[in-house]
């Protein structure tokens, strides 16, 4: 326990400016935030009339409150925050490994094959743009009450990672190809030892910005007759109840959750970056 | 390494969270006679049922009779059966219109054309050789976007009624002390309205006045908002809403005006009209944007209370006409063949909608359990 205080008192003192940074633009955040709901209520230090929908806006304290509570002792649909989170990383590792699985081999051949390239160009610029709302009756028919959120924040990561790993495949310095022919590589040696690692911190970029549409993605998957809840469909009921400070606390979980697996995926990149020897 | 070790913690504090909760999730699963429920959009509901997604579903007219009609599904139970002229929609008034010019009058005038629009149905519905039982069939044709043979089938289920009276307020009671208990709402939150019971509310909440005043009002000549019309909200192809429909329809009187202008209305749908959900019609009167509006009454009492959407029910729209579909020849014959099944239920929010609470209270009855589907 010591070791953590200690180590995390490492990490702020080194990062000190950039910890100030980030508190004084939350608390200044959390000032506006505060105001703005004071304003609708014409609490102090307005006053007025209120605002007929001042109870949109909680107060960020109601929002902590409601996020505590969530955990213990104020389930929606019978589950606590815990049970929702649970369904809701369940769904979203399930469509993440199947984006992450499908969109890198796809991209690379795209990024890498003009063939690949122009006759899988059409499709992905088709679907790419329609926003996974859409999907949402088509998918439960299709794949099911299980399959179908899956789908649907697959459908979210999938695009990003694909459209960043093919732009790296197809931005790898020639120099570099033929500088490895000329050392006597063979396609494969090129592709695994020159394009792979080259492409690497696109793939990444393509995870980071993929996880964040994901969780963007996981209210709609969430609508489609979500079995065992998750997040999204607690933010959907809390709202369509006007439960409004839970509505708050699910986002906030959503907000914590999508920084916890950015998180995860930078730590990993680091590590694969060293491993392939781009770092 | 440091940054490592505290999200490895945060980490595997949610896993430890997620897994504890799924194991007590499972060990009350253990448990015998629970039927299933999953929140879904009605309008999915049969290509579910179709397809073996769910194995029965709860829903409102057209979206039970789409289903017998087209032979994939047999109605298990009416709702009817479970709480005989149980409360359906209603017609709610934002409070504050009442302060805006001639607000109270224009109320009135509109409650009165929704009475008359209703005894219009109810003498069509009576006859079926009539002339106005076909225009109304056609009227809700282009207004649900379904074929007569449905119409005609969810007719036959579901009755519009404007009057309200004791049975309807004891209903929406029982209805509010569920919500309660589903931690849907709170009495604490009661108090924050400023009633002092489920009994105080429902009182307070159902305005009776607005029915009483209609007796005294006759046509007008003139329109009485002429330029600021009163913005109208409905759900989207709600057969139970088929009085706005026939309030607005210029060929249900026979004089050539609607039932609306006949008492001297200037009518125009609300920004968002038709509504995908009685919540979000909840939002546009909290947004000042529905004076008046039909929707189940479930959001329109959760929203008052828990959000303080400043509304009142004015009069109701109809009663009963919803039901409970399993798949034709499922050898469901009965809701104790449902234990260990799935039913499909309006939404989300799943425990909203009076159709999850009748379901309930008729699988309580028999000493069964109703439970989300993890």
């Amino acid at each position: 326990m010591a070791g953590i205080v200690r180590s995390a008192y490492q990490l702020v003192s080194s990062n000190w400016r950039k910890v100030a940074l980030g508190l004084a633009s939350t608390a200044v955040f959390l000032l506006i935030w505060w105001l703005y709901a004071a304003w609708l209520r014409a609490d102090w230090p307005f006053h007025g009339t209120p605002s007929g929908a001042w109870e949109y806006v909680p107060y960020p304290l109601e929002v902590l409150d409601a996020f505590y509570l969530s955990f213990w002792s104020h389930p929606v649909s019978g589950l606590y925050m815990g049970e929702h989170i649970y369904a809701s990383l369940k769904r979203f590792f399930m469509g993440f490994i199947l984006a992450f699985a499908l969109a890198v081999p796809v991209g690379l051949l795209m990024g890498r094959f003009w063939t690949a390239d122009a006759a899988g160009k059409p499709i992905v610029e088709l679907i790419r743009p329609i926003p996974p709302i859409a999907w949402i009756p088509i998918f439960l028919v299709l794949l099911g009450v299980i399959r179908g959120p899956i789908a649907i924040v697959f459908l979210g990561i999938f695009f990003p990672i694909l459209l960043n790993v093919q732009f790296g495949a197809r931005s790898v310095d020639p120099t570099l190809i033929d500088a490895a022919r000329t050392l006597g590589a063979r396609r494969l040696d090129i592709f695994l030892k020159v394009v792979l690692p080259f492409t690497v911190p696109y793939l990444m970029t393509g995870v980071t910005v993929g996880l964040g549409i994901g969780w963007m993605c996981i209210v709609a998957a969430e609508m489609l007759g979500a079995a065992g809840g998750g997040v999204g469909y607690f933010i959907f009921v809390t709202a369509g109840n006007s439960q409004f400070p839970y509505t708050y606390a699910g986002m906030l979980m959503i907000g914590i959750l999508s920084i916890l697996t950015t998180g995860v995926a930078g730590l990993v990149e680091r590590r694969v970056s060293k491993w392939v020897g781009m770092r | 390494m440091d940054k490592k070790v505290i999200i490895a913690i945060v980490l595997a504090a949610i896993i430890v969270v997620g897994v504890a909760s799924a194991a007590l999730l499972l060990s009350k699963e253990d448990k015998g006679g629970t039927v299933k429920y999953l929140a879904m959009a009605p309008k999915d509901m049969k290509a579910a049922l179709t397809t073996d997604q769910v194995d029965a579903y709860i829903a409102w007219e057209p979206y039970v009779s789409d289903s017998v009609v087209g032979r994939v599904g047999e109605v298990l139970v009416w709702t009817e059966d479970i709480m005989p002229n149980h409360p359906c929609c209603v017609l709610v008034l934002r409070t504050e219109f009442l302060s805006g010019t001639n607000g109270l009058e224009l109320a009135q005038r509109f409650v009165k054309a929704h009475i008359e629009a209703t005894k219009w149905m109810n003498d069509a519905l009576a006859d079926k050789e009539s002339q106005n039982y076909t225009k109304l069939v056609d009227m809700a044709v282009g207004f649900t976007s379904r074929n007569a043979s449905v119409i005609k089938a969810a007719f036959e289920h579901l009755e519009y009624r404007y009057e309200m009276g004791s049975s309807f307020d004891s209903a929406l009671e029982q209805f509010t002390d569920m919500y309660i208990d589903l931690n849907m709402t709170t009495s604490a939150k009661l108090g924050d309205r400023g009633y002092t019971s489920v009994a105080d509310f429902v009182d307070r909440y159902v305005n009776e006045s607005f029915l009483e005043a209609a007796g005294g009002i006759a046509p007008s000549a003139t329109i009485l908002n002429p330029g600021s019309p009163i913005k109208l909200g409905y759900l989207l192809g709600d057969l139970h809403q088929m009085a706005q429909v026939v309030a607005q329809s210029s060929t249900a009187t026979g004089t050539g005006k609607s039932f609306l202008e006949t008492y001297g209305l200037e009518v125009e749908d609300a920004v968002g009209a038709p509504f995908a959900s009685g919540g979000a019609e909840m939002d546009g009167f909290s947004a000042g944007t529905v004076d008046i509006g039909y929707l189940g009454a479930p959001p329109s009492i959760l929203k008052h209370l828990n959000g303080g959407t400043g509304t009142t029910i004015i009069a109701q729209a109809n009663i009963e006409g919803s039901g409970l579909v399993v798949a034709a020849d499922s050898g469901i014959n009965s809701l104790r063949d449902l234990v260990n099944k799935t039913v499909a239920v309006p939404g989300p929010p799943a425990e909203t909608s009076i159709q999850f609470l009748l379901l309930k209270i008729e699988l309580e009855r028999q000493g069964l359990e109703f439970v989300v589907k993890t």
